[in-house]
């Protein structure tokens, strides 16, 4: 058995890798990622997958749902991390199977895989408690700056973590973004990270925040018929019951984060694609209490004030 | 979260709880109860916008978790829900606060037919609990009617700090989760009730919590204390603590800036100024 199927087996046990193996990890990694498109191609069959944010047991039972890779092809979508208690080892699984399985397996770049984003949000603590030091968190997020931005699956399906920008019209333009930095404040490559589908508006909106696109119907329609493609697949935002349609099924958000936070109690999806494009959603709940290794505690009963 | 007392403590109270199925105390005439769910489904949301008229509610709605306290003689149900205070939101309905990029934002090309949203996107609300007076099934008021029978007075009285810090043992304790957002991984907005009930009073705290992260913080504290008697009334105080900063006048006092600093309200509020205090006292009058 070679190192990376071992650590791939350590990974799936939810036991997290040695510094220096992270560190080779992540340099191969790089190898891989760099020579990957802003809008990387993706073959059918394939699984989308949305939203981890570290539920590694949820993960797993994703697996379990949607077939282990390589036999499946798996598209995940980004926001592999922070919220959950397990983001490093979701993240480093992941990344282990994308180095030793490239072509089965695409991982695109969330609002979530951003030095600024973790530091507030849970990566960076977890990496801290974890490994004592920050150095894990650099090699990830030093790698996050090289993941793809969105994907196209057999020209007919755009996908993309957040949305639609109106600096983009043409997947020529994202073709064309320098994309190996932080995520930027604002931009063509922000909103495609961080922008969502909004039924009460049709063209474009800002958000009341003063930072953020929304976008309706009429703009997804032109950006789907300028480019030729059926309809377009995101993340990015937590639907009670894994997936939802919206604008007469020119953009589905797809969620993959089952009983989100451990204490929402919703659902979550994944799309298989066959090889004609056929859709089927595969709904699942959250790994059940017995597979997360030690059992929830209840916190003690505290004398607040 | 949750936890009952143990059998002992709990008879020598005389206290008992409730059956099977529900999650709660009965002790000195109260019946405390908490209830948990799941967030709402989309059909619900959409119920829920159309009742309080809005497009925006907060991403996680536990529309069907509630802390309720009744007390059986006099009718007197104090309890706590994600509606009535999204009820109060919208009526507040504060103006949109802009995070840091906003600046930004503002110099980019703006996309022709461009809808700028303006509501209040934080989810603050004035809510502090709501209350009714349960006779029977035909027979009941609001205290937000004109005809009401309840009302909340100012008074003098403080929550008695001393008794509530003495290590009682607690025989029901619980936090509820009424709604939350995480505005779109800017900060936090979160409305949670958590109640622990001792031999002697039950005491809970509604709490509001809003982070913008590099802008504001916002802390809305509801407390409330009844103290066991054996009149037919019984007494309820309650005090309401605002406090208020934003991220610059934090720096400028030399504390942290950065959001993490800021994850558990519980351990910064004093750092946070207060802008609002007042403590009032329940007062059930007589039906005519």
């Amino acid at each position: 058995m070679s190192d990376l199927d071992r650590q791939i087996e350590q990974l799936k046990r939810c036991e997290p890798l040695k510094e220096s193996e992270v560190k080779a990890l992540c340099l191969k990694a790089m190898e891989i990622l760099v020579e990957e498109s802003n809008v990387q191609r993706v073959d059918t069959p394939v699984t989308i997958c949305g939203d981890i944010h570290g539920q590694f047991y949820d993960m797993k039972e994703l697996f379990r749902v949607g077939g282990d890779c390589p036999k499946t092809n798996y598209l995940f979508l980004g926001d592999f991390v922070d919220r959950g208690f397990y983001s490093v080892e979701t993240f480093l699984l992941l990344l282990a199977l994308k180095v030793r399985y490239p072509d089965r397996i695409t991982l695109i770049r969330g609002n979530h895989e951003s030095r600024q984003i973790t530091q507030v949000y849970g990566f960076y603590d977890e990496c801290l408690r974890k490994y004592g030091s920050v150095n894990v968190w650099r090699y990830c997020t030093d790698i996050f700056d090289y993941l793809s931005l969105s994907a196209l699956i057999e020209n007919k399906i755009f996908s993309v973590h957040g949305g639609l920008s109106p600096a983009i019209t043409t997947l020529d333009e994202i073709r064309t973004i320098d994309r190996k930095q932080e995520v930027p404040h604002d931009g063509g490559m922000c909103d495609l990270l961080w922008s969502d589908p909004e039924d009460i508006v049709d063209g474009w909106g800002l958000s009341p925040r003063g930072a953020g696109f929304l976008f309706g119907g009429s703009v997804v329609t032109s950006f789907n018929h300028s480019n030729n493609i059926d309809y377009i697949c995101r993340a990015h935002q937590l639907v009670m019951e894994g997936y939802k349609w919206m604008f007469n099924n020119q953009i589905v958000t797809v969620w993959s984060a089952p009983n989100y936070c451990y204490r929402c109690g919703n659902v979550a999806a994944i799309l298989e694609l066959d090889e004609n494009l056929n859709k089927e959603f595969r709904v699942f709940e959250a790994a059940p209490q017995e597979a997360r290794g030690a059992p929830a505690k209840k916190p003690p009963p505290d004398y607040f004030l | 979260m949750e936890s009952k007392g143990d059998e002992r403590e709990l008879k020598e109270a005389g206290a008992e709880v409730l059956p099977e199925g529900r999650y709660g105390v009965r002790i000195h005439g109260w019946e405390i109860e908490s209830s948990k769910a799941s967030i709402l489904k989309s059909l619900q949301r959409q119920e829920w916008e159309e009742k309080l008229g809005t497009c925006h509610l907060p991403e996680m709605i536990f529309g069907n978790s509630s802390l309720v306290l009744k007390h059986l003689n006099s009718g007197l149900k104090i309890h706590f829900n994600a509606f009535d205070a999204l009820i109060g939101w919208k009526r507040e309905a504060l103006p949109p606060v802009e995070v840091p990029a906003a600046a930004k934002w503002k110099f980019r090309s703006k996309p022709s037919q461009q809808v700028i949203l303006d509501y209040d996107y934080t989810f603050t609300t004035p809510y502090c609990g709501s209350e009714t007076v349960e006779m029977n099934s035909e027979q009941r008021r609001t205290s937000e009617e004109s005809n009401c029978n309840l009302c909340w007075e100012d008074c003098e009285e403080q929550l008695d700090l001393v008794a509530l810090a003495s290590k009682e043992p607690i025989l029901f304790y619980d936090e509820v989760i009424l709604y939350e957002d995480e505005l779109a991984d800017n900060g936090v907005s979160l409305l949670t009730v958590k109640v622990r009930v001792m031999p002697s009073s039950w005491f809970l705290l509604l709490r509001f919590w809003l982070r913008v992260d590099g802008v504001l913080m916002r802390l809305r504290d509801t407390r409330m204390h009844c103290v066991f008697g054996d009149g037919i009334k019984p007494i309820v105080l309650r005090e309401s603590c605002w406090r208020e900063a934003t991220f610059h006048t934090l720096s400028s006092r030399g504390y942290p800036v950065d959001s993490a600093a800021y994850s558990d309200p519980s351990t910064i509020s004093q750092r946070l100024p207060i802008i609002m205090h007042k403590t009032q006292k329940l007062k059930i009058l007589d039906v005519q």
